[in-house]
């Protein structure tokens, strides 16, 4: 008898206990997210940092779709091999269906024709800037399932050359890294210089990793320039600047956004960094961009300078309200076909936070759109999940970097038909 | 469930492409002795070879013959064979560590050859738009990934076998031979150079064949695909595995690239929050351990060669030592 109520007890209490279990776990249940980033490589980890972040604001709104999320976060090893394992293994064994990464195209490519495509998952990058992305979506082949805020190279490109002319330099060395992004870039610079009546004395592909850069820099001093032109990463800028000005090259240069970097300033040194103009696409006229810089500022003790941070905190954001909206237990297509429901111009424009977040939250609930105002601009993709953007120019400060002039979106593109 | 099998499937395919490369540069090392320290321009030959031949047409550079698949894959072997023909005949009279030298500086060429080149390979872009085969058939999920497993593992035994046989050839005798003495193997009328040369074609078509299969997995090749970090890591799955021995070579691929990737996987599970971010050089460190460990206390690698004097031969010694006794 005792026996018997001791049983019956305990299975009372087991039996409760796991129906608590499992009221619990509704409440608690954990969606998960991928992330293939370089986070073995200086640059990549501040990346992966912000993606997290991004992450964390979310989860303080309350998750995504009624859970959690959590970030599974893969370094790529800037390896291709090691990249897309990392992503199938994310797809298969957690099963996700939202994958951010990578940043180098030549890995994002592969994983995408080969792991995200086939399984039908949404893949967002915010890096990956090669034009052969752009190709594979005309031809169909990305099914939609592809996009990136990493504004295409030609925006800016197009304010390289703007400056150019507004300092009003006749002649102009370049100087750009060798990879799919730096081609690109210094191909087009190059055009759009030649199309302004601007002659380009050079034109000169800078290798990573190399002890010097004087090979290079006496080839790119050939030709006596105005102006230097620089599509590279802080490392070898670094390197590159300090021969450039030992050599007694000129101290006007116009940088893209790679060299908006703290660590490249304070080596080279702010004082041979006065004449220096960069140039990025833009931080957006709204609270929420303003707001991003303090929130950011105040979580990691510095602005956000490092390349590719803006586009890897919208990505991040625009996939988990694309999540949202798509609604509990989506999948990757159902998902990438809800980022035009995030970023409709039509839609409650919402601000890139916490509460920006929680308000989407909302909207969407009530079936409504909103318009996502994120850290590089209101970001609109096209058909090919590609986006355009504003743009600024920008100088070094004791502090960071200050913008020294804000070109709209009808501006660039309108520069950018000009120079056609 | 089926998410585990797909991601096994996945990972044994990669494993055994890479092994096939292992077997191709155990047959240069581990058999006839030279350090080829650029594996991956004969990877990357093949790979760029069945590529250009198989894909479709690019606007913007050559390419995209839309051959066969098969064709396409010998025409990517070829072309490693080719370089390897060429870069042979010049660097083969150098010998280990310089021969190594000589090697590297063509991979790097290689790799920033097809970087820079963008009419001939689509530069740092790389090189896209192939078809993979039979993918309108078959579709693009599982049932592809398993059926093109199977292709590979054929493959892969099938250059097993070929290559077991061949060192337990006099063939493989003579490779051996040269491996440890050359003057010894010119005394006995052989000629070491030709020898040499022709062991390091095949070697290098071996792995212009892993190359071939590798590009077509991921229909995608890029410069990223041939940095050196390649040839190491090819070199670390044969040492590990035991160099001269083809089992070894293959054993050790799996086992390197398992760690390689279960280690990633398991810091990202495991690890805390602070320390993923630092989870890619955890692994660099974890792999170089793994290495030099190796290398410490058991440097044959996991499989011994077994040497092989003679069959016909071994037997009669046997039989002669048991009469004597």
């Amino acid at each position: 008898m005792t026996k018997t109520s001791f049983k019956r007890g305990v299975v009372a209490g087991l039996t409760t206990g796991m129906m608590m279990g499992g009221a619990a776990l509704a409440q608690d249940c954990t969606t998960k997210i991928g992330a293939v980033l370089p986070t073995s490589v200086d640059w990549g980890k501040p990346i992966a940092a912000t993606a997290q972040y991004a992450v964390d604001l979310a989860n303080e709104a309350g998750g995504v779709a009624g859970c959690k999320v959590e970030m599974v976060l893969r370094d790529s090893q800037v390896d291709p091999k090691v990249g897309v394992d990392a992503a199938k293994a994310l797809v298969d064994l957690d099963g996700v269906q939202m994958l951010l990464g990578a940043v180098s195209s030549g890995v994002s490519m592969p994983i995408l024709t080969s792991v995200t495509v086939p399984a039908g998952v949404m893949q967002m990058s915010c890096c990956s800037s090669s034009t052969a992305f752009t190709g594979l979506s005309q031809e169909g082949k990305t099914k939609g399932l592809f996009y990136r805020t990493f504004a295409t190279s030609g925006v800016q490109a197009a304010v390289g050359a703007m400056v150019a002319r507004d300092q009003g330099y006749k002649s102009v060395a370049i100087l750009y890294k060798n990879d799919d992004w730096g081609q690109d870039i210094g191909k087009l610079v190059a055009k759009d210089l030649e199309a302004l009546g601007i002659s380009v004395t050079g034109s000169v592909a800078i290798n990573d990793a190399q002890p010097s850069y004087r090979a290079e820099v006496t080839e790119a001093l050939k030709g006596n320039p105005e102006a230097l032109y620089m599509a590279i990463y802080p490392k070898e800028g670094t390197s590159v600047v300090r021969e450039w000005l030992s050599l007694g090259g000129t101290q006007n240069m116009i940088v893209a956004n790679a060299l908006k970097s703290d660590e490249f300033r304070d080596n080279v040194g702010l004082q041979y960094l006065g004449n220096t103009i960069g140039t990025d696409t833009a931080s957006p006229r709204s609270e929420s961009a303003s707001a991003f810089v303090s929130q950011y500022t105040a979580k990691f003790g510095s602005e956000p300078n490092g390349p590719g941070l803006s586009n890897s905190y919208d990505a991040t954001m625009i996939g988990l309200l694309a999540m949202e909206a798509a609604g509990t237990g989506a999948t990757g297509t159902e998902i990438a076909a809800k980022v035009s429901a995030v970023t409709d111009p039509n839609g409650t424009p919402i601000t890139a936070d916490a509460a920006g977040f929680s308000k989407a939250k909302e909207v969407l609930a009530g079936g409504g759109t909103v318009f996502y105002q994120g850290a590089t601009g209101n970001v609109r993709f096209d058909d090919n999940g590609d986006v355009s953007a504003p743009a600024v120019m920008w100088s070094f400060t004791e502090t960071g970097t200050e913008e020294t002039q804000y070109i709209s979106l009808e501006e660039v593109d309108a520069f950018m038909a000009s120079v056609k | 469930m089926i998410g585990l099998l797909s991601y096994l499937v996945f990972f044994a395919t990669v494993a055994a492409i890479l092994s096939i490369a292992v077997l191709g540069l155990n047959l240069q090392w581990g058999n006839t002795g030279l350090f080829n320290g650029g594996v991956v321009a004969f990877f990357g030959a093949g790979g760029y070879g069945t590529l250009i031949l198989g894909g479709t047409p690019q606007a913007d550079h050559l390419g995209g013959f839309a051959l066969p698949y098969l064709i396409a894959l010998s025409g990517g072997m070829a072309i490693a064979g080719l370089l390897a023909w060429g870069v042979g005949i010049l660097t083969l009279r150098l010998r280990h560590d310089y021969l190594a030298i000589a090697t590297f500086g063509v991979a790097v060429a290689f790799e920033n050859l097809m970087r820079n080149a963008e009419g001939l390979a689509g530069g740092a872009k790389g090189l896209r738009g192939f078809e993979r085969p039979l993918r309108q058939a078959l579709g693009d999920g599982f049932t592809y990934n398993l059926l093109f497993l199977i292709f590979v593992l054929g493959l892969l035994i099938a250059t097993y076998i070929f290559l077991e046989r061949l060192i337990r050839s006099p063939y493989g005798r003579l490779l051996r031979a040269i491996r440890e003495d050359e003057t010894a193997a010119m005394s006995l009328g052989k000629n070491p150079a030709r020898i040499r040369l022709a062991a390091f074609i095949a070697g290098s078509v071996i792995m212009g064949l892993a190359g071939g299969l590798y590009a077509t997995f991921y229909a995608f090749i890029s410069p990223q695909d041939v940095l050196p970090i390649l040839t190491f890591q090819i070199w670390a799955m044969l040492i590990v595995g035991g160099a001269g021995n083809n089992k070894g070579a293959v054993m050790g691929t799996f086992l390197i690239w398992g760690a390689w990737t279960a280690s990633g996987w398991g810091l990202s599970r495991f690890a805390p929050l602070e320390v993923q971010l630092y989870t890619g050089s955890l692994q660099f460190i974890l792999i170089g351990v793994v290495i030099v460990g190796m290398l410490l206390w058991r440097p044959q690698g996991l499989f011994e060669e077994k040497l092989v004097v003679s069959q016909s031969g071994r037997a009669k010694h046997l039989k002669q030592q048991g009469v004597r006794e």
